[in-house]
C-alpha cells in the first residue's frame, strides 16, 4: 500500500470528443467531496474531435496552487495516451490502460471498451470508466461514487451508473484502495479563474457583458450567458470585438457597469475604441486572457507575452490601469475591485491573466461579501458639465435621462462636450485627463497593490497566474524565499517595489523576451541576477521550477 | 431662441445638404415631444465626418463615437437602458465603408436603434474621396482615374439584412423628411433612413436629386415590391419604403428587464453568488 501525505495526482487522456475533460472535471469532484484541495489543469487542442486532451488533476491536504505533471494514476483509454503519459508516471504511482486498446505493455490492463460495448455510444462512457477507476484507487466508496455519477453525468444515469460499478469492481480487485487518501477539512467550491473573474464581476456591480468567443476568455461569456437571468446581468455576443468595445462604452454612457472580453487578437481590435473611452473618460473594464502569441498563435495553452501590449493598450494619452491576479480568490476580489477604480477615475481598465488562470480549476475559499462595491463621484445638482475642470482632473457622472445635457465626446471637447480646437482648452484638457494619473497612483499607494509571501531568503518577482507556480514551486522543493507579485502592472506601484532594488532578485515568467523583468529594470530599477523563463505554452511544473529556482540562488 | 441648438459655431459649406438634415431633425423632436418622447429621452450619436458636427449643433445628450462605429454605441445605449430612444447620424462612408458590418447586424437582430445617414457619395471632410455609395467612375484624389468599384445599394441591403423600417429621404422635401425622421424614432426595431445629401464642394447633386426624386404614394405592401422600389435608378423614390412589426433585439434577449434601473442589488447579488459557490 502506498500512502501518500501530501500532493496526489491523477491523469486521464483520450480523444477529444470522448469526454476526457469531463471526467477531468469529476475527478477533481471526487477530490473536493473527500474535503481535498485541488489544482486541475485540461492540456487540450485546438480542435473539436480526435487529437489528443488530457486532464491534470492534483489533490492535497493544503491548499495547492499548480497541478503536478508526475502522476500517481494515470489512466490511459487508447494508445497514444498510454504512449504519451507512460513518462508522466510518478515513482510508485499506476498506470491503468484500457486492455481492449492497448496490448503487451506495462501497466494494469481494464477492459474499458469491452464493458462499455454492453451499452448504447460506448465511446461517451469511457470517461465514467476513468472516473471509476480513481473511485477505486483512492478508497472512494461506491455510494459517493454513485452520488457523484449521478449529480456530473444526468443524462442516461442508469446505464452510466451500471457501467461504473463494472468498471470500479474490475478495478477494485487489482488496486482497490492503493492510495488511501487522507480526507481535507471541508468541501470546497472549485471553480476556473473565467468563472471568478466572471462572479467577481457580478459581485463588483457589473450589468451588462459584451464578448465575441475568442479562446481562453470565451467561458466568461458563456458563464454569464447562463446565468444572466439569476445573476442579473446581460450577457451580449455581437458581430466582432470592435462592436464588443463600443457597445460596452455606449453602455457606460447609460450608466450601466459593462465589460468586455477578449485574448490578444481580439483585444488588438479594440484598441481605438480602447482610446476613445481614454477620451470620453467611460469607465470599462477590459478582460485580456492571454494566449502565446504572436497573432493567432497556440490558441488553447498559455503565455504572459502580451504584458507590453496590455500596458501601452490604445493611442494617445491617458490613463489605463492594468492589473493581473496571481490566484482565483485574487480574480474574483480583483475584479470587483477594478471595476470600481474604473468607475472611480472614469478610464478603461484591463484584467490580464492567462489561460492556465482562466481555465484552470482550482479550490477556492471566498467570502463574497468583502467585494468591492463600485463608487463614483455623481453630479449633485445645478448645471452640468461633462468635463468640468477639477482638482484631481475627476469629473462627475450624471447618465440619461435628465434634463441637463450629457455629452461624452470622442474629439477634443470643451466642460459642456462640444468640439473644441481652441489651444487654451485643448491644454486644459490634457492636463485634466493628465491630473488623473496622479489621482490614481495617490489612492493606490492606500489599496493593497503587491502581495509579499514569505520573509526571508532570495527574492523571487512573479505576477499573474506564475505566482500560483512559484508559491507551489517553493512548498514542494522545500526553498525558503520572499516572493513579490505586483498585483498592478500600471501604473506599476513603485512605492512598494522600490526597496527590492539592488537586492538579489530572480524574476519568473512565461515570457521569452522577458517582458516582465526588463518592466522592472526599466521602471523601478531593478536588475535581476537571474530570469526563470518558460515560452512552450506550457505553464511551469512545480518541481521542474522548483529545480530551476535551486539552480540560480 | 433655438433651444435645441448649442453655441457651437457651424462649419458646414454654406448650401451644404445636412443643414436640411439638421433641421429637419429638430423639427422631428419637436413633434416627437408632442406625442409624449421627452428630449432627455432622445440619445443621438454620430460618426466622424462631415456629418457629424451635428452632434455639436444639437443640444441633446449623447455620445459623438469614432468613424464607423456609433451603430455599435448607440446598441450599447439601447441595452444598457432601454427606456432611451437612440438615433444616431452616420454619413455613407462611415455606414457602409468603416462600419458595414455593425449596420447590417443591427438590421439582422433588429437593434431598436434608429441610423440617419448622411449619403452624400463622397468623403467631404477629407477633400472628397470616392466612398461606398459613388458611382462607378467617380473621380477623386484616391481615384484620380475613376474609382472602379460598383456602388453598394444602402437600402437594397438594408432589406436584405432582415431591417424593420427602411425610408429613403431628401432634405430639400423637408416635410416629409420630417414626418420619415418622426416615424423612424418611433419605429420600434431597427429603422434605416437613407438621406440623399448634396455636397456643394465635392459632389453637388441637387439638380439630380431635384429632377429624379419622387414622393412613394404608399408603404410597398412586401419585400419584394420594396426590393423593387429599392433598386430604381430611373426615379429615386423618396418616403417610408419598407415596415415590418417584429420584436426588438433587447425584448428578445431580456423581456422588460432594464439593465440600469432594475440592477440588482449588491447584497442580492451576493446571496445569489454564494449559493453558485456552495459546494
Amino acid at each position: 500500500m502506498v500512502i501518500k501525505e501530501d500532493v496526489f495526482t491523477f491523469i486521464v487522456g483520450g480523444k477529444a470528443g470522448e469526454g476526457v475533460r469531463k471526467a477531468g472535471s469529476v475527478a477533481a469532484r471526487v477530490f473536493t467531496s473527500m474535503g481535498r484541495f485541488v489544482f486541475h489543469m485540461d492540456d487540450y487542442g485546438s480542435l473539436i474531435k480526435g487529437g489528443h486532451n488530457f486532464s491534470v488533476v492534483s489533490s492535497a491536504t493544503r491548499r495547492i496552487t499548480s497541478h503536478y505533471i508526475k502522476a500517481d494514476l494515470v489512466v490511459a483509454p487508447d494508445k497514444r495516451s498510454y504512449d504519451l503519459h507512460k513518462k508522466h508516471l510518478a515513482d510508485g504511482g499506476i498506470l491503468v490502460y484500457n486492455s481492449d486498446a492497448v496490448k503487451d505493455v506495462e501497466g494494469l490492463g481494464v477492459p474499458l471498451m469491452t464493458e462499455a460495448k454492453k451499452y448504447p455510444n460506448p465511446n461517451l462512457r469511457i470517461g465514467v470508466g476513468a472516473v471509476a477507476i480513481l473511485a477505486a484507487a483512492v478508497g472512494c466508496e461506491k455510494d459517493c461514487l454513485k452520488g457523484i455519477i449521478d449529480q456530473e453525468y444526468p443524462r442516461d444515469i442508469e446505464n452510466n451508473i451500471a457501467y461504473a460499478m463494472v468498471i470500479y469492481d474490475i478495478s477494485h480487485a487489482k488496486i482497490g484502495g492503493k492510495f488511501q487518501l487522507e480526507g481535507g477539512d471541508k468541501e470546497r467550491p472549485i471553480i476556473t479563474g473565467n468563472e471568478a473573474i466572471a462572479l467577481g464581476a457580478v459581485a463588483g456591480g457589473l450589468d451588462t457583458y459584451y464578448a465575441y468567443p475568442m479562446t481562453p476568455s470565451s467561458s466568461i461569456l458563456h458563464y454569464l450567458a447562463a446565468h444572466d437571468r439569476e445573476l442579473g446581468v446581460t450577457a451580449v455576443h455581437p458581430e466582432n470585438e470592435i462592436a464588443v468595445i463600443n457597445m460596452a462604452i455606449g453602455s457606460a454612457f447609460a450608466g450601466a457597469r459593462a465589460m468586455v472580453g477578449s485574448s490578444g487578437g481580439g483585444f488588438a481590435l479594440m484598441q481605438e475604441a480602447f482610446s476613445l473611452a481614454g477620451m470620453v473618460e467611460a469607465p470599462l473594464l477590459c478582460y485580456v486572457g492571454s494566449r502565446p502569441g504572436p497573432s493567432t498563435g497556440v490558441p488553447t495553452y498559455t503565455a504572459q507575452g502580451d504584458l507590453n501590449f496590455t500596458i501601452h493598450q490604445g493611442h494617445g494619452e491617458f490613463l489605463r490601469i492594468v492589473a493581473s491576479p496571481g490566484s482565483m480568490e485574487e480574480a474574483f476580489y480583483l475584479t470587483a475591485e477594478m471595476l470600481d477604480v474604473v468607475w472611480r477615475f472614469q478610464t478603461p481598465g484591463i484584467i490580464l491573466t492567462d489561460k492556465h488562470l482562466a481555465e484552470s480549476r482550482m479550490t477556492v475559499d471566498i467570502d463574497v461579501k468583502k467585494a468591492k462595491w463600485p463608487e463614483s463621484m455623481m453630479h449633485s445638482g445645478g448645471e452640468y458639465k461633462r468635463y468640468i475642470d477639477t482638482e484631481n482632473g475627476i469629473s462627475p457622472l450624471l447618465f440619461p435621462p435628465s434634463k441637463e445635457l450629457i455629452k461624452w465626446d470622442s474629439y477634443e471637447h470643451d466642460e459642456l462636450g462640444v468640439t473644441t480646437e481652441d489651444p487654451d482648452t485643448i491644454a486644459k484638457m490634457q492636463e485634466k485627463r493628465n491630473r488623473k494619473k496622479k489621482a490614481v497612483a495617490d489612492y493606490m499607494m492606500g489599496m493593497h497593490t503587491v502581495n509579499v509571501y514569505g520573509d526571508k531568503g532570495p527574492l523571487i518577482l512573479t505576477y499573474g497566474s506564475t505566482t500560483m507556480s512559484v508559491l507551489e514551486a517553493l512548498r514542494c522543493g522545500e526553498i525558503e524565499a520572499i516572493v513579490v507579485q505586483p498585483i498592478y502592472l500600471e501604473p506599476l506601484p513603485m512605492w512598494e517595489l522600490e526597496k527590492y532594488r539592488g537586492g538579489n532578485v530572480i524574476v519568473v515568467e512565461l515570457s521569452c523576451a522577458g517582458q516582465f523583468a526588463s518592466l522592472l529594470e526599466e521602471k523601478v530599477g531593478i536588475k535581476p541576477k537571474a530570469v526563470v523563463k518558460k515560452y512552450d505554452g506550457r505553464a511551469f511544473d512545480p518541481v521542474e521550477l522548483a529545480g530551476r529556482i535551486k539552480e540560480v540562488v | 431662441m433655438d433651444d435645441l441648438a448649442t453655441y457651437a459655431e457651424n462649419t458646414w459649406c454654406p448650401g451644404c445638404g445636412n443643414f436640411g438634415i439638421l433641421s429637419a431633425f429638430k423639427k422631428a423632436v419637436r413633434i416627437l415631444e408632442e406625442k409624449g418622447i421627452g428630449r432627455e429621452k432622445i440619445i443621438i450619436s454620430a460618426g466622424i465626418g462631415c456629418h457629424g458636427k451635428i452632434f455639436d449643433y444639437l443640444r441633446l445628450s449623447g455620445l459623438y463615437s469614432i468613424h464607423g462605429r456609433s451603430m455599435a454605441s448607440v446598441q450599447g445605449i439601447k441595452i444598457a437602458n432601454p427606456d432611451l430612444k437612440v438615433v444616431t447620424f452616420a454619413g455613407d462612408g462611415d455606414a457602409f465603408g468603416e462600419g458595414i458590418a455593425h449596420m447590417i447586424f443591427a438590421a439582422k437582430r433588429n437593434a431598436d436603434i434608429t441610423v440617419i445617414m448622411h449619403d452624400n457619395g463622397v468623403y467631404g471632410l477629407t477633400t472628397g474621396q470616392y466612398t461606398p455609395t459613388s458611382q462607378k467612375g467617380f473621380k477623386g484624389p484616391s481615384t484620380p482615374k475613376g474609382s472602379i468599384e460598383e456602388p453598394l445599394n444602402p437600402l437594397a441591403l438594408m432589406l436584405e439584412s432582415k431591417a424593420t423600417f427602411v425610408a429613403r429621404g431628401y432634405p430639400v422635401k423637408l416635410d416629409h423628411l420630417v414626418d420619415i425622421t418622426v416615424q423612424a424614432v418611433q419605429h420600434e426595431g431597427f429603422s434605416f433612413v437613407d438621406v440623399l445629401q448634396p455636397c456643394v464642394s465635392y459632389y453637388n447633386t441637387y439638380q439630380k436629386y431635384n429632377q429624379l426624386t419622387e414622393i412613394l404614394d404608399h408603404i410597398p405592401g412586401n419585400l419584394d415590391e420594396a426590393m423593387a422600389v429599392a433598386k430604381r435608378t430611373d426615379r429615386l423614390p423618396i418616403g417610408i419604403i419598407y415596415k415590418k412589426q417584429k420584436p426588438p433585439f433587447h425584448k428578445e434577449l431580456y423581456g422588460d428587464w432594464n439593465p440600469v434601473t432594475k440592477r440588482l442589488p449588491r447584497e442580492e447579488r451576493t446571496k445569489r453568488i454564494e449559493a453558485l459557490l456552495s459546494p
